[in-house]
């Protein structure tokens, strides 16, 4: 067996730890299962200096020190790969998650330390790259699913690894080797009374993937969205589809996992991170959640204020829940019964409600429908949240107004994210030239800057410049039309004559039709 | 016990948190943290009770 050490990176530094990593959590279990020697060190929850990574690193002879996480971790996981391999030179450095699927050989150049990454889903290549490291065999050519280097550090992509079939063979994810107390302070968030309310709220995985191709997403290489091809010069590299291998877990395996930590450490809030629960309902042909709910209650985990029909208040038993949702595939009876089983709010990203730019992001829905959505959910007793962006290709004062008048309308205060083509998506391949022009050719210095989608890096409105789309992010959170008008009439003019400033190109990386990857038979 | 590290085996070194008051503890950051998030981030609220609007356009 290998002693191996996970590393779970440092994000959104300036917000609280609140998030368990759940695919590291599980990769830990399942490790373990095999019976490997694990330890991890949770850097997210402990914010210390970086250079206790020294210490974590000398605390044994570790075979494997073990790191990944999605895109915006790369700063603290570039700088952590130096300490480690100073502090451990003879451990095999294993990378994975979203910052090293999404571009496999830019992180191999940028991040010379690291042995070998697992690519896209790592539930059955993470455990086979432990059995080679056992066994003192470095060469992982044979292994799918993974990056590895030769001699040169020049790094090659082996074919892909099918994605399993049944869920419900996983274990549960491995929550007791995490500080729980220090997620636990941070239970509470501003969504619902319910979650504000929350002293021991833990997050769960019901399902992987998402039917919908919206332009700014990316489903991390996991669900069927991915392929191996080779380039122009011969090599191996990703290739992002429309192909979807939707999986959810059965309703048992959820409830039970929900119960026990329920019972084990008495949680009061789950919160379910799938992308997407309402695309996956479809997918179960409107049984899913239906038949979720039903068990849920029948499990006893029905907090008691959905029970009784009263307001809820800090005695309340059970366990409260929430998701994401989509404003056109969401049904009153469903809405209803996750009300009563105890769902107390959902995000909707609407993210805009002008005609073009929904038409235009893949995302199946409209204005009509998005409006639509926040009467239909709140009617359920469920707090919609609804996300909202600015700084869509297509952004346009009109497409502006429209928001802002829907927004007015519909009572909704939202200070708006701005439309970000994070590494994986269709906006970062169509708009990857535009983007290396906004960073001076530096790449890097791109993927270091991304953070939350609050501050704006590079651009992909095709009219709007940085300045404008700033000013507009503050018009839309105060909803002034008026100032919008003025804008135009200053702006508008001048714009006419103005080129675009950003377009479109297409991409080896990206292939826009349903073509799934594989899935184990 | 090593506090910073959680598995299943001892290791052979304890890895202990430092006791020394983390930079985010003192006044001055938080109250920097506080500013900024009164400044910044991104943020959402609907009015349940101002919807006048039934659903049907
Ligand atoms: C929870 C979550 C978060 C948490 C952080 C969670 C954490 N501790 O890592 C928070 C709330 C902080 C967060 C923030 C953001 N997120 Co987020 N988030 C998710 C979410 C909902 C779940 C992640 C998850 O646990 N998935 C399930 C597990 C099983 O999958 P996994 O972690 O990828 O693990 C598998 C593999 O990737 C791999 N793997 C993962 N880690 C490792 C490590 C090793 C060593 C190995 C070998 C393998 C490996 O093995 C696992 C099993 O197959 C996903 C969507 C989703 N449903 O996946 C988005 C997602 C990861 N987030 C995304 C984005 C865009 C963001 C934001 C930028 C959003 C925004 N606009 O602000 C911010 C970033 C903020 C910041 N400043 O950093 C994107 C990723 C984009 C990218 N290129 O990486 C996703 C995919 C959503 C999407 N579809 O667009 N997020």
């Amino acid at each position: 067996m290998a002693k191996i050490l996970f590393i779970n990176p440092v994000v959104r530094e300036e917000d609280v730890p609140r998030h368990i990593p759940y695919g590291i959590a599980l990769l830990a279990a399942i490790a373990m299962k095999e019976g490997h020697l694990v330890q991890i060190y949770d850097a997210n929850a402990h914010r210390l200096p970086l250079e206790t990574i020294i210490e974590v690193c000398q605390a044994d002879e570790w075979d494997a020190i073990c790191i990944g996480g999605l895109t915006t971790t790369y700063n603290y996981i570039k700088k952590s790969c130096k300490l480690i391999k100073e502090s451990a030179p003879n451990a095999q450095l294993i990378a994975g998650g979203g910052f090293l699927t999404s571009m496999p050989h830019e992180i191999f150049e940028w991040i010379p330390e690291i042995d070998v990454g697992c690519i896209g889903e790592s539930f059955v290549t993470f455990p086979e790259v432990l059995k080679k490291i056992d066994n003192k065999d470095f060469n992982y050519s044979d292994v799918l699913g993974v990056i590895h280097r030769d001699l040169t550090g020049k790094s090659f992509l082996t074919n892909i690894r099918p994605n399993i079939k049944d869920l419900d063979t996983l274990p549960w994810p491995a929550w007791h080797l995490f500080p729980l107390d220090i997620y636990f302070a941070n239970s509470s968030n501003l969504f619902s009374e319910e979650s504000f309310t929350s002293k021991r709220r833990m997050d769960i995985n019901g399902s992987f993937g998402c039917g919908l191709t919206c332009k700014y997403c990316w489903h991390l290489g996991t669900t069927g969205d991915m392929l191996v091809e080779e380039n122009d010069n011969g090599e191996n590299d990703v290739v992002f589809t429309y192909g979807r291998n939707i999986r959810y877990h059965s309703a048992d395996y959820i409830v039970s996992m929900v119960k026990h930590l329920y019972e084990e450490y008495n949680i009061d809030f789950a919160a379910f991170i799938d992308e997407n629960l309402m695309t996956m309902d479809v997918a179960s042909k409107g049984t899913w959640l239906k038949e979720l709910c039903k068990k849920w209650i029948e499990a006893g985990l029905q907090p008691t204020c959905r029970q009784q029909g009263i307001p809820h208040d800090e005695n309340c038993k059970g366990v409260h829940w929430n998701g994401t949702s989509h404003a056109g595939l969401h049904r009153p009876e469903t809405l209803k019964l996750m009300y009563e089983a105890g769902c107390t709010h959902l995000v909707y990203g609407l993210e805009s409600f002008d005609p073009t730019v929904l038409r235009n992001l893949g995302k199946g829905s409209n204005a009509r429908k998005n409006k639509q959505s926040i009467a239909t959910c709140l009617a359920s007793g469920i707090k919609p949240i609804p996300n909202i962006i600015i700084g869509f290709p297509e952004e346009s004062f009109e497409s502006v107004r429209n928001t802002i008048e829907a927004l007015v309308e519909l009572g909704i205060t939202a200070k708006p994210h701005f439309a970000t083509a994070y590494p994986g998506s269709e906006w970062y391949y169509a708009y990857k030239d535009s983007i290396m022009e906004q960073y001076d050719q530096d790449l890097e210095a791109y993927i270091m800057d991304l953070g939350d989608a609050s501050k704006i890096t590079a651009t992909i409105s095709h009219e709007f410049s940085p300045m404008q789309l700033l000013g507009l992010q503050q018009i839309v959170y105060l909803k002034d039309l008026r100032l919008l008008d003025l804008s135009e009439q200053h702006w508008a003019p001048v714009q006419e004559k103005l080129a675009p400033v950003i377009q479109p190109k297409m991409s080896f990386n990206l292939k826009t039709v349903k073509e799934a990857g594989p899935l184990a038979s | 016990m090593s506090d910073l590290l959680k598995g299943n085996f001892t290791t052979k070194k304890q890895v202990t948190k430092p006791n020394e008051t983390k930079d985010s503890d003192t006044l001055e950051s938080t109250f920097k943290k506080a500013a900024l998030n009164s400044i910044g981030g991104s943020m959402v609220y609907v009015e349940r009770t101002d919807l006048t609007w039934d659903g049907e356009d």
